[in-house]
């Protein structure tokens, strides 16, 4: 029998070898050898479907075309629809904790002497922050609980929003070859959140973990775009 | 519908923009009308499949359609644009996807579409035929065409090693 054609010995990543094939296969370390590279092939192919690429997309202008659409309204408030459709708990408790983290080092960096937000002078963060007051505040029943922590996810949200569109200098000092590494290191810190999710997919805390890597994931790129000269952009890193 | 789209636009960006294959700008335009298309079909989900399953399916079909609306099934180009920085890759994740990516643009639109579908995006024969128009056949002939050719444009990925027992390597039940 003569060599397997690369297109057979393509097939027969997905397909079993006739008799006369597999007879070959045996004593042709050729083909034998074509058809592994042909399995690896589809293997690399079918690993890169978890991948994640550059974004496409940002909000802001796709937030215009929705409420072009009439998909949206200027006023509606964010959260009724993840709500509505049943994966608004999980984002609520996505919410909660990050808001919980982000509380507790705020007060971390407050009882240490520190300024609250490093950029931030101690006088104005403690007019704006007081910890004090959250710290000692008694709850009398759960609905209580639930009304206060609805409140604090809404304001928490309002204040990424506000951030991810207006917190441009955060990065500013460094160098877009800073930011590069920054972002290869957070896909891997998130593709190995992704394979966590797959083990514990509601669970809280991972959650929190893998939507504040995708968050600073997209500030990054904004701000590496923003570090290129104009009329660049990145198309891979 | 932010909170939707922030933990949900990697991965569909990345299926938009795998089909779109290296022309950025149409890239980027079908992915907003994909993004459109999910919210607009939002009130249709019912949760007996994950969002993310779902999304994923309008993107693929979205794509395709708009592929299809412009013309660009048949002459996609394949040079980057003049004005798009290439960086070096920092890790083996980014410069394995970029390879396949780059391998797939040289193949003839169909069987680039097929390939990405199948081996890729993990749909079925039948399912390509159906979104495509052509017959199960017809795809699994794309397919291991595509396939051929791109062993030979991801040789340094695939191949194996020449003191590797190849024997060994591929056993043949």
């Amino acid at each position: 029998m003569s060599h397997l054609s690369p297109e057979r010995l393509a097939a027969l990543a997905d397909e079993q070898p006739t008799a006369a094939e597999l007879a070959h296969l045996n004593v042709c370390s050729a083909c034998a050898s074509e058809r592994a590279v042909a399995d690896a092939l589809v293997s690399l192919a079918s690993e890169e479907r978890a991948s994640i690429g550059l974004p496409l997309t940002r909000w802001e202008s796709l937030s215009s075309a929705l409420q072009s659409e009439g998909l949206i309204s200027r006023t509606a408030p964010r959260i009724s629809v993840a709500r509505r459709h049943g994966s608004g708990r999980m984002w609520l408790q996505a919410a909660a904790a990050l808001l919980f983290v982000a509380g507790g080092t705020v007060l971390g960096r407050y009882t240490a002497g520190a300024a609250p937000v490093p950029g931030f002078s101690s006088s104005v963060a403690t007019r704006t922050v007081q910890p004090s007051d959250s710290q000692h505040t008694v709850f009398t029943s759960v609905d209580d609980a639930r009304a206060a922590r609805s409140k604090a996810q809404l304001v928490y949200q309002n204040a990424a929003a506000f951030l991810a569109q207006h917190d441009s200098g955060s990065g500013g000092g460094e160098s877009p070859s800073t930011m590069r590494t920054r972002l290869a290191a957070l896909d891997r810190v998130s593709h190995a959140m992704r394979e966590a999710l797959n083990d514990a997919p509601y669970d809280p805390v991972i959650n929190d973990y893998y939507l504040t890597t995708l968050g600073q994931r997209e500030a990054t790129l904004r701000q590496l775009n923003t570090a290129l000269p104009a009329g660049m952009r990145v198309s891979s890193f | 519908m932010r909170s939707l789209w922030t933990r949900h636009a990697p991965h569909i960006d990345t299926v938009v923009r795998r089909l779109v294959g290296p022309d950025h700008d149409v890239a980027q335009d079908v992915a907003q009308e994909v993004w459109i298309q999910i919210f607009r079909a939002l009130p249709t989900y019912r949760g007996d499949s994950k969002f993310a399953t779902w999304a994923h399916r309008i993107a693929v079909n979205r794509t395709l359609n708009a592929l299809r609306r412009i013309r660009r099934l048949s002459k996609i180009e394949v040079d980057m644009e003049d004005d798009t920085v290439a960086v070096t890759p920092d890790t083996d994740r980014s410069f394995v996807m970029a390879s396949i990516e780059e391998a797939a643009a040289r193949l003839s639109p169909g069987a680039r579409t097929v390939f990405l579908l199948h081996d890729v995006e993990g749909f079925t024969h039948e399912e390509i035929a159906a979104e495509l128009g052509i017959t199960a056949g017809g795809s699994k002939s794309q397919l291991f065409k595509a396939r051929a050719r791109l062993r030979k444009f991801l040789a340094h990925l695939v191949d194996v090693p020449e003191h590797m027992d190849v024997e060994n390597v591929a056993p043949v039940s």
